[in-house]
């Protein structure tokens, strides 16, 4: 009856760590569009009056610049720009940031700005308006 | 030496991070650094300042590794060792004062990286603007706390902001594209 028992114990227990070496499944709905998902891309997406798109790339690297980021990659056929920043005062913390221009109708480009705070990605509203914020200036000025 | 390690390990777990909504705000340096990195020039020829400033960042020993044209952009980078005589002393000290125990990790490498951005300030293309950042990331060497071995590789980044480097960098510029610089 004991040994019943203990086998019992190691079945289960055998079942239970075998169940531990599973990587969970990724669910079905990973790549699916969710409703925050809609809103973020809402949030880091704007509309310029701007005819050129290539003006509008030089304006996306004037104030990426502005704000200190280094411009790590760009993609002029693509409207492509990749920048990064260090958080600081502290140089362990990198903000890295992915910006698309594309054609949204004729003389209007749409801005896409995709930020990330070491490989996290930043989903504060405000972020994107303070960068935004900065890309109207710059865009003004190019304009001029 | 364990208790004033811990202090001072405890000490920087302080250190506040910077919040993001912060990195994305124009603060009360960026036009400081925004003029001592920026020079205009009085030309119509954008590629001819962009591949002299190519060249002028080779003669400074970088390796241009990204090049696009269309926007004007360039990316150069150099590595070279980031050994210090005062860190090799200061290293050398806490060892015998710790009586052998504690070998602190000296900055052994680093990567000086420079992008540069050229681009036309007015419609009609007559004169361009010239920016360029210069930063580098340093690569720590291996130490020793009591038992405890301190892996080697640790990174620290930093922008570099020492306006000599940037007037040298466009006093070369201006040699050898024949124009005088100017700020705004």
């Amino acid at each position: 009856m004991k040994q019943r028992a203990v086998w019992g114990i190691i079945v289960i227990a055998g079942t239970l760590l075998v169940q531990g070496c599973t990587a969970p499944e990724p669910t079905q709905d990973l790549l699916a569009l969710t409703e925050s998902q809609m809103k973020i891309r809402s949030v880091q997406t704007r509309t310029f009056d701007v005819r050129d798109r290539q003006l509008a790339m030089r304006g996306v690297i004037a104030a990426l610049q502005d704000l200190g980021f280094i411009i790590e990659r760009a993609n002029e056929p693509l409207g492509l720009v990749t920048a990064a920043r260090f958080a600081e005062p502290n140089y362990y913390d990198v903000v890295g940031v992915t910006v698309t221009v594309r054609q949204a109708t004729e003389g209007r480009m749409m801005i896409r700005a995709n930020a990330i705070y070491n490989n996290k990605p930043i989903e504060d509203p405000k972020v994107y308006q303070n960068f935004f914020a900065t890309l109207e200036r710059s865009l003004f000025i190019t304009k001029e | 030496m364990g208790t004033c390690l811990l202090l001072s390990s405890q000490l920087a777990a302080c250190v506040s991070h910077t919040q993001p909504v912060e990195l994305f705000q124009l603060t009360p340096e960026s036009p400081r650094n925004k003029a001592m990195q920026t020079r205009f020039f009085e030309t119509k020829d954008e590629a001819e300042l962009l591949s002299a400033s190519a060249a002028v960042l080779q003669d400074l020993g970088f390796q241009v590794e990204e090049s696009v044209q269309d926007v004007g952009f360039l990316r150069a980078t150099k590595e070279r060792s980031a050994r210090e005589y005062g860190q090799d002393i200061g290293r050398f000290f806490a060892f015998v004062l710790s009586l052998g125990k504690f070998v602190m990790p000296v900055d052994l490498h680093q990567k000086i990286a420079a992008t540069l951005i050229a681009r036309p300030i007015n419609p009609e293309a007559t004169r361009q603007e010239v920016r360029i950042m210069f930063y580098r990331i340093v690569w720590k060497g291996d130490g020793q706390a009591d038992r405890q071995y301190i892996p080697p590789g640790q990174q620290k980044m930093e922008m570099l902001r020492d306006p000599v480097m940037y007037q040298q960098f466009f006093a070369k510029l201006s040699k050898a594209v024949f124009l005088e610089p100017f700020t705004l």
